[in-house]
């Protein structure tokens, strides 16, 4: 054995050799999974900007960003081809009196832009969450206050728990029969907020939970020993402190509702709405009586239930960025906040 | 709780307690607010199994029904003379297999030009095309049947359709209009004489068809290999399989009696064990469950044969071995791959994924993969990369966690007995959160085969049940799932027919099976936990 430099170094052996080779695997495992998230991000990243930024000013296209979808003609004139979306072929036909009868190539869907679906997705996060944190830090409120441990404790969480491992598509399939039929709402905005709310209900309530949880006990405490009631502790005391927590938790709750098609299928979205919701409405009501487009399901739509051709790999790649855009945005701001908030209240 | 002030207590909680409603205290009365919100999970669980069952609980009925009228209108007779021909078109394509491994034996082995090989093969042909051609006379027997059993089941189906009418109306009180609502009702006995009476034909045709198979297949043309020999040799014997059935299937038609009842099981056994999942065709639905859960099970097997180890494997890094900066920059990236939306990865499959596997598929040094090189662009293997990606995340998640709640002086006490940190790790690190890394696999198997978007967009949406005599290589055949099905069909259905009620018995199935695997998990943690103290 050769003599070792010092007695406590470490000295290469068959075993040491082993471990340092299992320990790469599990690394490389890691980078895998690292890599392959990178390699999705980076394809539709880099395929997608070219949809949505240009190399002109205003370097964004604007088009894409604030206008309905349209279909797309595609026809040669005077030698050379053109690509028109439908509003400026009937323009480009008024003008040119000779192109009334050009021969021309229709693909739906591949101009215009994705705006509608963008207020779509924007409608049901907003109106869906808003239920979603009524609820959800109401219960949470309830469980960790009030509460004491007992049959009915636990066949709450038990709920909770159950209604965190239901499928989407199942999340689907109820909506649509309770609001859509049963309720007679049809496809609708209202119908879809529900559904959602409740499928990112256990999302919520869990998260709201342990911001509460972890508000020290002296908190609650002092304000008792004061004289003040229960819930002038909680309102004063509790949730103040709580809320950022569960408000940043509840992001990640976001990128959930905006991610999910399943179950707005058949509860709110519709293929192509090129009114936005708040315009060509006879009564207030109707606004929340009205299917919307909604990104996902647009991704859907132009990647699987339209014929496939050369012009509509655009619109699929510029819908994925902007949509992938606003999710990751959300994602990231919901980590960057939640380990601020950690390094803020210390107590 | 409410600690409501005793009438005489001083003056300044007086303001405490004075309000009242339904002689609760304002302190309770804000209790009882927050219950009612917890009490939402409990009635949205509720509300889901009510109105799942609500539209889905009719389907028995319909299929019962639509089980017997395939008895009553003879469409079951028709079936078994048809189930006869499809085996022959079954052997008829062993032999087409044949001629193509003669063919390639002929080019690649022979060196042989194509024209060449063909002429080779002329004789084979021949005797193929005899072959193919013996099975006319019954071919015709069959087409002729199909039509009058349609014919039939098309004047039942519009007599029913007639009662739907005439209840209506006289749900809308309008006896007058109903009575004029003609109804003859279908006489099975006198409508089902003529094909009852093909019997006679079908013996002969049956006897014919026996004995030219029995003669071309003994006058077979012999093989250049012994191993294509051997092929041949296990054809005869199949088709001499195929010909002693024949009394089976005359003794069928002959036992055959319209007024069988169809057992009261038979309508939940037809969709639990049923393997054929068709609808909308000219002659008979069926709604077998098998081949969408097969497709389920293969996809969700394939995503967590790829995703448990990595998953795993990562959390084991992270938690144990990485340093500390590794650590931060690693768990945000993955919670972030959680956040992707399962329909950009289900586009991502489609647009990138598909191609890019075939692709790889089809390079020579990888041939040796089974089932490689495949031409079906969407197939479970796309499904369950892309699936796997979606599972990692929660995976890796509740099994670091479980990881993390190992006392630290499990650790120490290893380590302090000389072992290395291998040793640790493996054999009691993992151990000790052994329960909480099977929990989280389950989770990540109920999130995989919950997902719907990847599997609509990227499993290849063939209703078939996957053909596992070809062993490994069954991974690269495309399937539809249990959630894929829903989501296709729920917007194409007549809202109340029978269709649209078993999409939605798959989504009670698929519900129960979801609350079934939390149940798993959740009990697994429990029971396995090892005791901390």
């Amino acid at each position: 054995m050769a003599d070792p430099t010092h007695h406590f170094q470490a000295r290469p052996s068959a075993l040491r050799r082993s471990e340092s080779a299992i320990f790469w695997l599990f690394r490389g495992a890691t980078y895998l999974v690292l890599l392959c998230g990178a390699v999705v991000f980076l394809n539709i990243f880099i395929k997608g900007l070219s949809t949505v930024f240009q190399t002109k000013a205003p370097f964004v296209n604007t088009t894409f960003l604030t206008e309905a979808p349209e279909s797309l003609y595609v026809f040669e004139w005077q030698g050379k081809k053109m690509e028109m979306g439908d509003k400026e072929f009937r323009v480009f036909k008024e003008r040119n009196p000779a192109a009334a009868n050009v021969k021309s190539e229709s693909y739906v869907y591949c101009a215009g832009g994705i705006f509608p679906c963008i207020v779509g997705t924007v409608l049901l996060v907003i109106g869906s969450m808003t239920i979603a944190l009524t609820l959800g830090v109401c219960a949470a409120v309830y469980l960790n206050e009030y509460a004491r441990d007992g049959t009915f404790i636990r066949f709450v969480r038990l709920a909770i728990l159950n209604l965190a491992g239901v499928p989407s598509i199942v999340f689907g399939l109820f909506g649509y029969g309770m609001f859509v039929i049963f309720f007679g709402w049809n496809t609708s905005l209202l119908a879809g907020w529900f559904t959602l709310a409740f499928m990112v209900l256990p999302v919520v309530i869990t998260a709201s939970e342990e911001s509460l949880k972890a508000v020290p006990k002296g908190f609650r405490e002092g304000s008792l020993a004061l004289g003040a009631t229960k819930w002038q502790t909680i309102r004063k005391n509790v949730l103040p402190y709580a809320l950022p927590g569960i408000l940043t938790s509840s992001i990640l709750g976001i990128a959930r509702v905006a991610g999910e098609t399943a179950p707005i299928m058949f509860t709110a979205a519709s293929v192509l709405r090129t009114q936005l919701p708040w315009q060509g409405l006879t009564r207030w009501t109707d606004f929340f009586f009205q299917g919307v487009m909604a990104l996902p399901y647009h991704i859907y739509v132009v990647s699987a239930k339209i014929p496939q051709n050369e012009y509509t790999e655009r619109v699929q790649y510029g819908t994925a960025f902007v949509f992938l855009f606003i999710v990751a945005l959300t994602a990231a701001a919901s980590i960057v906040l939640r380990t601020r908030l950690r390094n803020r209240y210390k107590w | 709780m409410a600690s409501p002030a005793p009438a005489d207590s001083a003056h300044f909680i007086a303001h405490k307690g004075k309000f009242r409603l339904f002689g609760l205290t304002l302190d309770t009365c804000i209790k009882v607010f927050f219950g009612g919100n917890a009490v939402v999970s409990i009635i949205v669980l509720a509300l889901i199994t009510i109105f799942l069952f609500r539209e889905g609980a009719g389907f028995f009925g319909q299929n019962r029904q639509n089980l017997k009228v395939y008895r009553e209108a003879g469409l079951e007779y028709v079936d078994f003379i048809r189930a006869q021909q499809d085996d022959h078109t079954a052997l008829t394509r062993y032999l087409s297999d044949l001629r193509l491994r003669q063919f390639q034996h002929f080019t690649q082995h022979q060196h042989l030009t194509p024209a060449a090989a063909n002429a080779a093969l002329a004789g084979f042909d021949e005797f193929a095309g005899q072959y193919g051609d013996a099975v006319e006379p019954l071919r015709t027997l069959v087409s002729d049947l199909t039509e009058q059993a349609t014919a039939i089941k098309e004047r039942f189906t519009v007599m029913e359709d007639r009662k739907t009418e005439r209840a209506q109306l006289l749900a809308a009180g309008k006896a007058q209009a109903a009575a004029e609502v003609g109804i003859t009702p279908v006489d099975f006995v006198a409508e089902l004489k003529p094909i009852l009476g093909t019997l006679p034909a079908y013996r002969e045709a049956s006897a014919d068809l026996a004995k030219r198979l029995a003669g071309i297949v003994a006058a077979a043309p012999a093989m250049p290999t012994p191993e294509l020999q051997a092929r041949l040799d296990r054809f005869r014997q199949l088709t001499a399989e195929y010909l002693a059935g024949f009394p089976a299937v005359a003794r069928n038609l002959e036992t055959w009696d319209y007024r069988r009842p169809v057992p009261a099981t038979q309508e939940f056994s037809a969709f639990l064990f049923g393997r054929e999942w068709v609808t909308a065709s000219f002659w008979q639905d069926w709604y077998g469950v098998i081949p969408l859960v097969a497709g389920s099970l293969m996809v969700s097997l394939v995503a967590l044969v790829l995703a448990v180890p990595l998953g795993v494997g990562a959390a084991i890094y992270v938690n144990q071995i990485a340093s500390p900066w590794e650590q931060r920059l690693i768990k945000p990236c993955i919670e972030f791959i959680s956040a992707v939306p399962s329909v950009v990865l289900g586009f991502f499959g489609i647009a990138v994924l598909g191609q890019t596997l075939r692709a790889l598929s089809q390079q020579t040094w990888l041939a040796w993969v089974p089932g490689f090189p495949y031409s079906e662009r969407l197939n479970i293997l796309t499904a369950g990369c892309l699936l796997a990606l979606l599972a990692v995340p929660t995976i890796f998640t509740l099994a670091e966690d479980a990881l993390n709640n190992v006392p630290r002086s499990f650790k120490e006490a290893s380590f302090a007995l000389g072992a290395t940190r291998l040793q640790t790790v493996m054999r009691i690190i993992v151990p000790a959160s052994l329960s909480g890394i099977i929990s989280a696999v389950l989770l990540g198997f109920g999130r995989v085969i919950g997902e719907t978007m990847v599997v609509l967009l990227c499993a290849g949406n063939r209703i078939a049940i996957p053909d596992f005599t070809a062993g490994l290589a069954v991974i690269t055949q495309p399937v539809h799932t249990m959630t894929g099905i829903i989501a296709q069909e729920m917007g194409e259905v007549v809202q109340g027919s029978i269709h649209y009620r078993a999409l939605f018995v798959v989504g009670i199935l698929l519900f129960f099976l979801s609350l079934a695997i939390n149940y798993a998990a959740q009990h697994i943690v429990r029971r396995y936990r090892i005791s901390i103290g």
